[in-house]
């Protein structure tokens, strides 16, 4: 280690710094299974009524397995899009020739700046004249849309640190470039096509202000939508309900996290909408 | 040829071929509500007894009718409007809502909603038992668009304990609502009071005076106090000498330290609790607050712990009060057979009994005459006092379509002035140049 | 059905088969540009759909009027009653007004002829005939009042059949076309001139029309200005402060501190960007609201409780700024912490490893390796933070009193969330519009500053 001594002052530091964070996640889960008498934080007893959620629907929203198997199947099916769409493109634009190249490259750095929720109107009615308002498939369609451009840009990243000579081979012994590609090629970026469908897995499990919009209903309600409903409820505040929802919800995200962290740190470092 | 008339042709054919064949008809029938807390259930389950009722009528005259209801309820109001709104431009707007009868006239103007009166007889029972004056609230350019759901209004609350300790009587305070009506409890006193009560240590300071905490009708009602008036001959009207009284009160309310100059945005649940539970000293809430505090917060005791009376008048006005019905309207379909069955839903819906479980449970007042006449009605005593304290003093929000940009400048104006971030009289000038900037002749500036 | 499956199927080619015909069919597959036409295809279709076909509509969208009342997708012709004061009051044509809008229902011949076409029961037209022939009425109300009182009683349906026909006016008559309603008022006025037909066609129109109101609007409203400033004053905040300054902060301080605790510190600054928005921001709202955590801690020092995120517009900047800067702080932590540990150990070696010289080290040689990192840090989360609502939204909604509205929450709102349900679209496209123009160009220039062209090698296989 570099500068050895006296790393007592930063720890502590940090450990300051970071306590509010520490706490908030700490009491996302302490909150869950006790109750704490008004006005203090030392839970005075162990309970689990605030998972009732859990089997019992509450009146007015939809139930939360069918909330739940929609936000899976939104974050999974963007996840795929995004994987499909970006690891086709990705590969064309670092390393075929086509005319525009240069053009769509740039128009993906340009993109991914794009104002997304500002276009939410014009959005819509895109949605609408094709008929996918208020379906999962439509809002699945413009997560994917809009995580693509960064997922291009990951994709071209992976495929530009593969060696040439692996492709110079396939063509030299008579295989098409599209064999090239799916045999040869595909297999060398795997672990970046994980690293970017867990992150595309993560965005989708998240995202709150799209569905919100774009699918409403309780039928393509998913996870985000459904809490903030109940947060917004004024008649039935209860913030350690809120908590184990939130918790529940966000259970897949702290697994995910535990166990790939590393390459989240670095997909993440590559750069993402914040 | 008109589309109205092409809608009840096609409207009455299909029925025609439906009842010649006897053949079974299944229908999926879905109604929205905005606005509407565990105590509102029956805005919507008044259409599923409705959709009973029809079957059965359906089934004695030999057709059979399969309804089957599709309910919800959705807390607020600016969600709830964009998801219709949005659902709407699809095409697949649910066949009913319930929502403030001010909608009627953006919505009719896009053809988002058809008039009811294309469906119904509007001189047979029970429509022709509904108050009139709801009935023209609920309809636009002389056309009946919808029915009124229910009614209401929005009155002052005192915390008669807080008030005593200030030295009034009780004899005083008995005689306070009709004080207030008369014009000699104005607003002014309203600060007198609420100042004493901080003064004295009754109630913390910021709690003397408790408004609502959020954007909603009930501010109209001060720019009515002080002599306001929203619409003169279908043109919306701007008094600006009003607005800014208006705005005034406010600010000498956060200068007197009676409201909290950060009041705006208190959470919903947060405010309900604290004027339940004698925190406030005197506030403004509506008719269907009693059913929050009783049932939901707890108040046993509710005539003995509040007063209520009108909104007292300001300088160079009146007192008054509020009302805003919410409505139910049917809206546009492809198929006409649905607005047909949703209009007759909404009809049978309006029977003064079936209407008077959501006004009781609700706490809101009843839409129709006969709802006197119904013990469940005539045995509530907050329904009776309610309605012979407030109603005839009521206005409404006009029924125009551009009323919406009016309301969104006069809120952020009254929050600018609230907040100290403009002085009442610029908050005023902002609005002014705002809506001359938007709406421009539609609207009178005085 | 089935049977046409069962022998559709057996032409479809194996799928083992499938690989050795495609080469020879799909020949140009085999060139770099056909291949690669095929594979953006994908991408090309959802950046048509969804990126430029939004941003087409939006700049035509900024330039009408569309909202809430006038609908999206078009609109209809009302003689409404406000369309018929616009016709007194703007064109001065009060006399057609009232001829036109003037509800008038006549029983004449005409009519019953009508009615004996549609079939009407003649008993019900014999009645209309004998009863009411001639009578006149302004009322629709009175009218199906007298209807119904006919010997034959016809439904409520047939009713508003029969009224319906002998309408003599277009009050609040609704058409789907401009020649619809110019033939419908030719019939009732058959010397309409030119003009009259003109502004009768306008003056109904329910849909949206062209304006440049949105952009006048915008420039001259004071809100503008505030929102404006409101919008500079957050990005510049939270970029300076957490995305680059608290970043590096961290960055630099886990770079000194062993692995172990510097792991821990970059997973517990990580949490924030993992963790869906509704949930993190749902923990803030735990620690500030009036029952909130900084309440019951501050009221064992007799702080009275209060909503500390809303209670002045103070309040509401920080946590806004918080709640968004903690998000973006592990971007540049992980960037920056990646770029040190590409800074060779010899360099750190070189110097040092006195307390004075660590400072030394960041400013010599820790410093100026981040340069490019910070630039990129800078301008990425510049568009980023322009462009985010979703924090904002859930935590203050722009309040109190509108101090935190910023530009995207500010579309938002008058596009799509508002109380009053007034959906002013073509407000927000121009509102929209405003932000499009900013990004295009900001990230123009940034490509030009980072050397794009470095970026864009040529490809090797030239196939």
């Amino acid at each position: 280690m570099i500068g050895h001594l006296r790393t007592w002052p930063i720890v502590l530091a940090l450990s300051i710094l970071s306590a509010p964070l520490v706490l908030m996640y700490a009491y996302l889960f302490i909150d869950t299974v006790t109750n704490s008498p008004p006005r203090s934080f030392i839970p005075n007893e162990f309970t689990l009524e605030h998972w009732s959620f859990l089997w019992e629907t509450r009146p007015g929203r939809p139930s939360i397995w069918r909330v739940t198997l929609n936000s899976l199947l939104f974050a999974t099916s963007t996840s795929a899009l995004v994987i499909v769409v970006s690891s086709m493109a990705g590969y064309v634009l670092s390393r075929l020739n086509v005319p525009g190249r240069a053009y769509f490259l740039a128009g993906v750095m340009v993109l991914h700046a794009f104002p997304a929720i500002t276009l939410i109107v014009a959005i819509f009615l895109v949605l609408q004249v094709v008929g996918l308002y208020n379906t999962l498939i439509g809002v699945i369609l413009v997560k994917a849309a809009i995580d693509m451009p960064l997922g291009i840009w990951l994709m071209k990243g992976f495929y530009d640190t593969v060696p040439w000579e692996i492709e110079m081979a396939g063509i030299q012994d008579g295989a098409s470039r599209f064999t090239v590609w799916r045999k040869l090629v595909l297999p060398q970026v795997k672990p970046g096509i994980f690293a970017l469908g867990l992150f595309a897995f993560l965005l989708g499990w998240g995202e709150f202000i799209l569905p919100q919009v774009l699918a409403p209903s309780g039928n393509a309600q998913v996870l985000s939508v459904y809490l903030a409903g109940l947060i917004a409820d004024d008649n039935n505040f209860d913030m350690n309900l809120f908590k184990s929802v939130g918790l529940f919800y966000m259970m897949p995200v702290l697994i995910l996290f535990f166990f790939f962290q590393n390459r989240l740190m670095n997909i993440y470092g590559g750069g993402s909408k914040g | 040829m008109t589309t109205r008339l092409l809608r009840t042709t096609a409207a009455a054919v299909l029925l025609a071929a439906g009842a010649g064949a006897a053949s079974a008809e299944s229908v999926t029938i879905s109604v929205w509500a905005g606005g509407s807390g565990p105590n509102d259930n029956y805005r919507v389950d008044a259409i599923e007894m409705a959709a009973d009722i029809l079957e059965r009528e359906a089934a004695i005259r030999g057709e059979e009718l399969d309804i089957t209801v599709e309910k919800k309820l959705d807390n607020t109001w600016d969600d709830f409007k964009q998801a219709v709104t949005l659902a709407a431009e699809a095409g697949n707007a649910p066949n009913i809502l319930v929502t403030g009868h001010e909608d009627i006239a953006p919505w009719a103007q896009s053809g988002l909603i058809v008039p009811v009166e294309d469906y119904l007889n509007l001189d047979a029972w029970p429509i022709n038992d509904i108050y009139e004056n709801l009935m023209e609230i609920s309809s636009f350019g002389g056309i009946q668009y919808g029915l009124p759901q229910d009614a209401e209004s929005r009155p002052f609350f005192f915390w008669k304990e807080h008030m005593r300790a200030i030295g009034y009587t009780d004899e005083e305070l008995d005689a306070l609502p009709e004080s207030v009506e008369s014009g000699e409890y104005t607003l002014a006193n309203v600060l007198e009071d609420a100042k004493k009560m901080v003064d004295q240590g009754v109630v913390e300071a910021g709690y003397g005076f408790y408004p609502r905490q959020s954007n909603g009708p009930d501010f109209w009602q001060f720019y009515t106090s002080f002599g306001g008036i929203m619409e003169e001959d279908g043109k919306l009207v701007l008094d600006k000498a009003a607005m800014q009284d208006f705005y005034q009160f406010f600010v000498d309310a956060v200068e007197a330290g009676v409201t909290r100059k950060n009041h705006i945005g208190t959470p919903g649940d947060q405010w309900y609790a604290e004027v339940a539970s004698g925190k406030a000293g005197i506030w403004h809430g509506g008719t269907w607050h009693y059913a929050r505090y009783v049932n939901q917060e707890g108040l046993e005791d509710f005539f003995g712990t509040l007063v209520f009376s009108l909104i007292p008048a300001g300088e160079g006005g009146r007192p008054n009060t509020l009302t805003h019905p919410l409505v139910y309207v049917v809206t546009d379909q492809a198929d006409d057979d649905l607005e047909l069955i949703a209009a007759e839903l909404v009809k049978i819906a309006s029977e003064p009994r079936i209407n008077t479980l959501h006004a009781i449970k609700s706490a809101h007042l009843g839409i129709a005459h006969q709802q006197s006449n119904i013990d469940l009605y005539a045995n509530d005593r907050w329904a009776r006092e309610a309605t012979e304290r407030l109603l005839p003093h009521a206005n409404a929000m006009p029924n125009n379509a551009d009323f919406g940009t009016y309301w969104n400048a006069m809120w952020s104006g009254l929050e600018a002035a609230w907040t100290g971030q403009k002085t009442p009289e610029q908050a005023v000038n902002d609005v002014e140049a705002e809506l001359k900037n938007s709406l421009g002749e539609a609207i009178i500036i005085r | 059905m089935n049977a046409s499956r069962n022998i559709a199927e057996p032409a479809r080619a194996p799928v083992g088969a499938w690989a050795a015909p495609a080469r020879v069919r799909l020949g140009w597959l085999n060139s770099s540009k056909g291949l690669g036409i095929l594979l953006l295809m994908p991408a090309l279709v959802l950046v048509v759909l969804f990126f430029l076909m939004p941003v087409v509509l939006t700049g035509v969208f900024a330039f009408t009027n569309m909202s809430t009342a006038t609908g999206i997708t078009g609109g209809a012709y009302q003689i409404s009653p406000g369309a018929l004061r616009v016709l007194t009051d703007r064109h001065g044509m009060g006399d057609l007004a009232e001829r036109l809008g003037q509800p008038t229902y006549v029983v004449d011949d005409r009519g019953l002829a009508a009615l004996e076409e549609m079939g009407i029961d003649p008993g019900i037209i014999a009645g209309l005939r004998r009863q009411y022939s001639g009578e006149t009425y302004s009322s629709r109300r009175e009218f199906e009042r007298d209807i119904r009182n006919l010997p034959v009683r016809p439904d409520t349906r047939t009713v508003k059949r029969i009224s319906e026909v002998f309408s003599r006016s277009l009050g609040n008559a609704r058409f789907r076309s401009s020649t619809a309603l110019i033939a419908a008022a030719d019939a009732i006025d058959p010397d309409l001139t030119e003009e009259e037909k003109e502004a009768l066609t306008a003056t109904t129109y329910t849909g949206w029309t062209w304006t440049n109101d949105n952009f006048r609007r915008l420039a001259t409203s004071r809100d503008t200005t505030r929102v404006f400033f409101n919008t500079l004053f957050f990005v510049a905040m939270t970029l300076t402060l957490f995305n680059v300054g608290y970043a590096m902060l961290l960055a630099i301080t886990t770079h000194y501190i062993p692995e172990r605790p510097a792991g821990i510190f970059r997973i517990i600054w990580f949490l924030p960007r993992i963790s869906p928005v509704v949930i993190y921001v749902l923990l803030w709202k735990w620690l500030a609201w009036d029952t909130g955590f900084i309440s019951a801690v501050l009221s064992n020092f007799g702080v009275r409780p209060r909503n500390w995120m809303l209670d002045t517009a103070a309040n509401a900047w920080f946590f806004v700024i918080l709640i968004n800067g903690f998000v973006g702080a592990s971007m540049g932590m992980v960037i920056f912490a990646s770029a040190i540990k590409a800074i060779p150990e010899s360099l750190f070696h070189a110097a040092s490893v006195d307390g004075a010289y660590r400072w030394q080290q960041i400013r010599h040689i820790i410093l100026p390796q981040l340069k490019w990192p910070i630039l990129f840090v800078t301008c990425y989360q510049t568009l980023s933070l322009l462009t985010s609502i979703d924090q904002t939204l859930l935590a203050t909604d722009g309040g109190p009193g509108g101090a935190t509205e910023i530009w995207s929450l500010w579309v938002y709102h008058t596009a799509l969330n508002n109380y009053a349900g007034n959906l002013q679209y073509g407000l927000g496209a121009a509102m929209a519009l405003v932000l499009v123009v900013i990004g295009i160009v900001l990230s123009l220039i940034y490509l030009r500053l980072f050397n794009y062209n470095a970026l864009v090698a040529k490809p090797r296989i030239e196939l």
